[in-house]
């Protein structure tokens, strides 16, 4: 009887000792990986932002902020943070390995509330070593605190939906509001609710949920209000957009692979996507007998498509907005709905698409770390470090875009002079001007004419980073030219050759 | 019984279902820079059946309400026929066995024996049976029409206004007669039917993947035909008013596929049909690969006739509904070209780099994903899971049995009446997937060719996505080709190909 024992014993959920354990295990390697590889990477634009952004008062947090395209929340709880524990990007970096070590069990905790703890266990394995979430993880940025307040809330709904208890409307309404102030894409969060209510609103629990919903949505709009009336009164909302291309289709897949495989290089990542009709043979493999979808199964896949669809349509109908990063919020449902998926098929089959799919994963992960040419690298320290030992105070640094003005100067420690092209005071004008072709002689000639050397700094392309190149390959001699990450260069151009004169001439 | 329970999808989702397939055809056809043009043609024509498919089925499963007139007391006179033509003895006794057990108060028995028509050794022995269970036996000594010469030789002789037809191997419940009879107390009702459920489906992997096929038919497939009275006859398990029957020209003795087309001719004349949604009688799925296939063959043959020679959009008498039912079940056998041309778009690739589209692969992918995955859902929906992966490769990898009849039907020769064995044959069935190894064998040798010739690009990765998903969908068909079946006293070595003279 021996071999029935263990055949039962297979399908047994895993006691809370192994749970507890792996998921320990789970978080160790989530902190590990971030405090010995991706904390130690370069600061990027965006986290210069958030450390330029939290490095004053509550006041000018909110006043920055509301010049972005960001609502305050993360910022203002790292402003907090770094008056407790320093402001370096190091510490900031921790607060969102906070957050990260967070979600682990918080995944965990939905997955096993909805399916089982077997689905849970694995799920909380794919968002640990996703490579994305690692990424985001330790990025000073706001993307893995909104995962973490999708996950809490979608646990609040699913309770809504399966229990119904007031205290879960208390509970859903609270992170909701911590949501909407955590990232404008929580909203997508919030629709596939709707969409999901609207499909399946005669088996939820909650008694007179629609009444409660509309309450909670009031609550919701009323509290981020005030937000929206002070963006609107500073009178920054209307060019607080980022210059974001208009999303194609390939865009659309890749969003989905970075989620599961992280950011490849473009070689990498047409293999990738260019599999997709292997997705076609996992459906075939799902139909099974007595094998039916549950209706949390579809919430997750509503999950995983309704903001990614959404912002896709919206970005092509309305204007762009489509960033992988901003719809974290899909991921974690896409990890739990992949976890349930495989644990349907037969064990076997089910054991070894787990195993190809995690060893793809982490082989992919160890490729991401490694790759020096990884999309998402903005090498900003040794193009600065570069730029501190080369460029002398006869010199003149030019950055474009604009904006890379924050990490520039987070590690910039010379004396040379650096301006931005076109032209921008961040601090009288606001925003970033427009690129004018036609303007660009006259800048590169006032801001280079009483220097020996410029050395341009290309990254985060605006639309005219080659325009500026291809003017000042016409007009000056390179000198050198230098890639520190994939589209940041740094170039070097002779301005005059004689030597400046100085007063004492 | 799991497959006949109903889920009534909801018509948002099947008209989402609608949407999506009709976009992707119109995409596909209108939307996508043409490669080469006549993969192109075909690709197109490919999709339009697809389309027809998908349409045919959601007008098959759209909720609708039909309520039915039953009366329990309506009890005339039945005769019960059990056809045979050389079945084992023993298989046809616990079927006269059942027969007479059934409780109804007032029916006769007959054996309608084709086995001396058929030349089977032991046709003797459905006489002997008879004679030992005290019911009548018919035996034809006149051949012609198989199994419908046989049933309208016996009507002839027989004077019951309503018959039941029981394939040999098919064992009705107690209950049978009074679950169904009761429907004819409506006057207009010609036929009632009741599912073919294979007791035997957990035998092997050809019984497992023939029954995994039907359930969705009897499940959500028939119910649905049901509602829209379009309800055809399955060849056994049914009930026959014969005043119909014979407004109808009898049972139709000219196609292999004889219950499908009386079932047409009867709708022609306005009778009703209602299919019973219970499981009244348990037969036997075939057991073997050749028989599977002789069976497949025998079906697909038959409806395509109807397709090629009694083609439903053009006879009077039928409703649009009934129109589109039954061309959408008679055109399903068309599907295997379809397969073929499917399939041999990565080869092509990998051998000339032809492509019907030049489209950009996640663009197709963009718009094929959602309507596949829905379409997937609303099977599985509807068939209240029922529908299997299993079923899904029987169906597609049938396509040399498909792509014969089609060939068969074309050239015009003829196909006898083979009657489905009801014992195991054993033997070595490998060559009945030949084309299925060959296609494996010559995606290995493509993939090959293509790296050779361009490297790991995207084309050369969705292509062998592709036949990758072929392969998979092929392997469950191969794996009970090659199925080795334990020894069994009862077993036949090859059957004899025995045809009933037509």
């Amino acid at each position: 009887m021996m071999w029935i024992r263990k055949a039962k014993d297979l399908h047994k959920e895993p006691r809370w000792w192994v749970v507890g354990l792996v998921l320990g295990l789970l978080i160790t390697f989530a902190i590990y990986f971030s405090i010995t590889v991706f904390t130690k990477t370069s600061l990027r634009l965006d986290e210069a932002q958030s450390l330029f952004q939290t490095n004053r008062d509550i006041g000018g947090v909110l006043n920055l902020v509301a010049q972005d395209v960001h609502v305050p929340g993360y910022h203002i709880l790292l402003h907090y943070w770094q008056l407790i524990f320093g402001n370096d990007i190091q510490t900031a970096r921790y607060m969102s390995l906070v957050f990260f070590a967070a979600l682990i069990p918080a995944v965990y905790t939905l997955a096993s509330y909805v399916f089982n703890r077997r689905v849970g266990l694995f799920a909380a394995t794919l968002i640990t070593i996703s490579p994305f979430m690692d990424w985001y993880g330790s990025e000073a940025r706001m993307y893995v605190m909104l995962a973490f307040f999708t996950v809490i809330h979608q646990l609040a709904f699913l309770k809504l939906f399966k229990e119904g208890k007031s205290v879960h409307w208390v509970w859903y309404t609270l992170t909701a509001i911590a949501g909407i102030y955590t990232h404008y894409f929580f909203a997508f969060v919030l629709l596939t609710e709707v969409v999901f209510y609207l499909l399946a609103r005669k088996d939820f629990a909650a008694p007179k949920a629609f009444r409660k919903f509309l309450i909670a949505g009031v609550l919701v709009v009323a509290s981020i209000t005030p937000w929206l009336l002070y963006v609107n009164s500073l009178g920054f909302a209307s060019n607080t957009q980022p210059n974001l291309n208009e999303p194609t289709s390939v865009d659309l897949f890749n969003t989905y692979a970075q989620f599961i495989f992280g950011f490849q290089v473009d070689s990498l990542n047409t293999i990738i996507v260019s599999m997709w009709p292997i997705v076609v043979l996992l459906a075939f493999f799902g139909l099974q007998k007595n094998k039916s979808t549950p209706r949390e199964a579809i919430f997750f896949v509503a999950a995983a498509i309704v903001p990614v669809l959404g912002a896709f349509i919206v970005s092509v109908t309305i204007t762009p907005f489509f960033q992988s990063r901003y719809l974290i919020v899909a991921l974690p449902a896409l990890m739990i709905f992949v976890a349930w998926a495989l644990s349907q098929y037969p064990r076997k089959i089910s054991l070894l698409l787990k195993s190809i799919l995690v060893l793809g994963i982490a082989g992919l992960f160890i490729v991401q770390v490694l790759n020096p040419n990884t999309p998402v690298k903005e090498d900003y320290r040794d193009a600065v470090g570069y730029l501190n030992e080369k460029a002398s105070n006869r010199d003149v640094i030019i950055l474009s875009a604009p904006f890379t003005i924050y990490p520039t100067e987070y590690y910039y420690k010379g004396d040379t002079k650096i301006v931005t092209e076109p032209i921008w005071d961040r601090f009288s004008q606001g925003s970033v001007p427009a690129f004018d072709e036609a303007k660009l002689p006259e800048d590169i000639k006032n801001t280079t004419q009483s220097y020996q050397n410029a050395w341009i700094m290309l990254s985060y392309d605006q639309g005219y980073n080659e325009t500026i190149r291809k003017y000042m390959d016409g007009n000056y001699e390179r000198t050198s030219a230098k890639e520190f990450s994939k589209n940041l260069w740094v170039y070097s151009y002779k301005i005059r050759y004689d030597p400046p004169i100085s007063l004492a001439e | 019984m799991e497959f006949l329970k109903t889920i009534r999808a909801s018509p948002i989702l099947l008209t989402i279902n609608l949407i999506l397939s009709v976009a992707y055809f119109v995409f596909i056809a209108a939307f996508s820079p043409i490669g080469n043009p006549v993969m192109f043609g075909i690709l197109v024509a490919a999709g339009l059946f697809h389309l027809w498919q998908v349409l045919g089925y959601l007008h098959s499963v759209w909720p609708r309400k039909r309520v039915r007139q039953f009366d329990a007391t309506f009890t005339p006179p039945v005769g019960v026929f059990i056809t045979v033509c050389g079945e084992p003895n023993d298989i046809v006794e616990e079927t006269v066995i059942a027969a007479k057990a059934m409780d109804y108060p007032n029916f006769s028995i007959y054996i309608l024996n084709d086995g001396k028509v058929a030349n089977r050794d032991n046709w003797k022995e459905a006489e002997v049976l008879a004679k030992k269970h005290k019911i009548k036996c018919i035996t034809r000594t006149t051949p012609g029409g198989a199994k419908a010469g046989n049933i309208n030789h016996a009507l002839a002789q027989t004077k019951e206004e309503f018959t039941v037809i029981f394939d040999a191997d098919h064992v009705p419940k107690v209950h049978f007669l009074r679950a169904m009879m009761g429907y004819f107390s409506d006057e207009r009702v010609a036929f009632v039917q009741s599912p073919q459920y294979y007791k035997n489906h957990d035998e092997n992997m050809v019984t497992g993947g023939a029954w995994e096929q039907q359930a969705l038919f009897f499940g959500a497939i028939l119910k649905g035909k049901d509602t829209a009275d379009t309800a055809f006859m399955c060849g056994t398990n049914m009930i026959l008013r014969r005043t119909a029957l014979m407004e109808a020209g009898g049972m139709c003795e000219t196609s292999i596929a004889e219950d499908f087309l009386t079932s047409l001719l009867i709708h022609e004349k306005k009778w009703k049909s209602v299919y019973v949604d219970e499981v009244l009688a348990e037969g036997l799925a075939p057991e073997d690969f050749l028989s599977y296939y002789k069976q497949q063959f025998r079906w697909a043959r038959g409806s395509l006739e109807v397709v090629f020679k009694y083609n439903p959009l053009f006879r009077r008498g039928l409703t649009m509904g009934q129109r589109i039912q039954y061309l959408s079940s008679a055109s399903f056998y068309l599907s295997g070209l379809i397969v073929v041309v499917n399939a041999l778009l990565p080869l092509l690739y990998f051998y000339a780099a032809l492509e019907p589209l030049q489209i950009n692969t996640m663009s197709l992918a963009l718009i094929f994903l959602p309507y596949i995955f829905v379409v997937l859902y609303t099977i599985q929906l509807t068939s209240n899971f029922s529908y299997t992966f299993r079923a899904l490769s029987f169906s597609l990898s049938s396509f040399p049995i498909h792509c014969k009849a089609v060939w068969q039907i074309l050239t015009g020769k003829k196909s006898g009446f083979v009657v489905t064995s009801k014992k195991k044959v054993s033997g070595n069935f490998s060559y009945l997937v030949t084309p299925h190894l060959v296609y494996i064998g010559l995606v290995i040798l493509g993939i090959i060719v293509g790296l050779v010739r361009e490297g790991v690009s995207a084309a050369i990765i969705t292509n062998t996505a592709w036949a990758v998903i072929y392969i998979a969908i092929f392997t469950p068909f191969i794996m009970a080709a090659f199925e080795k079946t334990s020894p069994n006293d009862d077993e036949i070595k090859i059957a004899p190909e025995k045809k009933v003279a037509v």
